[in-house]
């Protein structure tokens, strides 16, 4: 195939970078959504059940930033 | 090469060396208003639009991109991508979460326009090893594909010809 010159816009072009945009959407829904889940109470594993991944996976990922948040985490599950 | 870098670590790059480190912290506060998880070349491009005394801003300006019109251009460069999925852009109340007091690094896009705007401060020039407002922009602006590429054809700007004027040289170095 001969090399092609896309276009920036239409086409492949808007595919991609509505996925780029949605990704991006849905990892700072995901931090504002167990932020203010764990502000509610919820335990790691609701969250976890919630998100359809492991306990460890929410705990590696959001840890420290709901301790920066200044989250209250003791008497929780793990 | 620029993986992990904090940006901080970038300004020995730059000249004029006092302006430097104003101008990579910028990057970062940009990306940190747009709450992007790494400086990308959009940032960069407002970076530049933000610093009034520069070249590249000046070209800029001169095109019809002024720091506030590129912050338009690229809200409406989200809302299309996001609209073709049928999607609206959030509120930002909806996306209100902390962010860790971090340094941040580059994304893909940013490494991208550096190592592009390196190779242009190289050009004709070869013993002028540090790169330039111009340099800078002529390396975000040879993206043909991604947000900048997309937000200027949105704004109606021709990429080839804002290049062309970006490698004439200016009157006097300002970064």
């Amino acid at each position: 195939m001969s090399p092609v010159d896309p276009s920036p816009l239409g086409g492949p072009a808007d595919s991609l970078a509505t996925s780029s945009a949605l990704r991006a959407m849905a990892d700072r829904l995901e931090d504002a959504g167990v932020e203010r889940a764990m502000r509610d109470g919820w335990s790691w594993s609701q969250v976890a059940e919630a998100l359809g991944v492991t306990r460890q996976a929410v705990h590696k990922k959001h840890l420290m930033r709901l301790l920066a948040a200044r989250i209250d985490l003791r008497r929780r599950d793990v | 090469m620029f993986r992990f870098l904090a940006v901080e670590r970038l300004a020995p790059l730059f000249v004029p060396r006092e302006t430097a480190m104003v101008v990579v912290r910028q990057f970062a506060i940009e990306a940190k208003q747009d709450a992007a998880k790494f400086i990308e070349a959009e940032h960069m491009l407002l970076t530049l639009a933000a610093n009034e005394e520069s070249d590249a801003c000046t070209l800029l300006n001169e095109s019809g991109l002024t720091y506030r019109q590129i912050v338009c251009a690229l809200r409406d460069e989200r809302r299309r991508s996001l609209g073709f999925a049928g999607v609206e852009p959030l509120d930002e109340k909806q996306t209100e979460a902390t962010e860790l007091e971090r340094s941040l690094t580059l994304g893909t896009s940013a490494k991208v326009a550096l190592k592009r705007a390196m190779v242009a401060s190289r050009d004709g020039r070869p013993h002028r090893p540090r790169i330039q407002g111009t340099d800078l922009l002529i390396g975000i602006l040879q993206a043909e594909l991604g947000t900048v590429p997309r937000t200027l054809a949105i704004a109606g700007v021709d990429r080839a010809v804002l290049i062309a004027r970006a490698r004439k040289p200016m009157r006097e170095t300002r970064c």
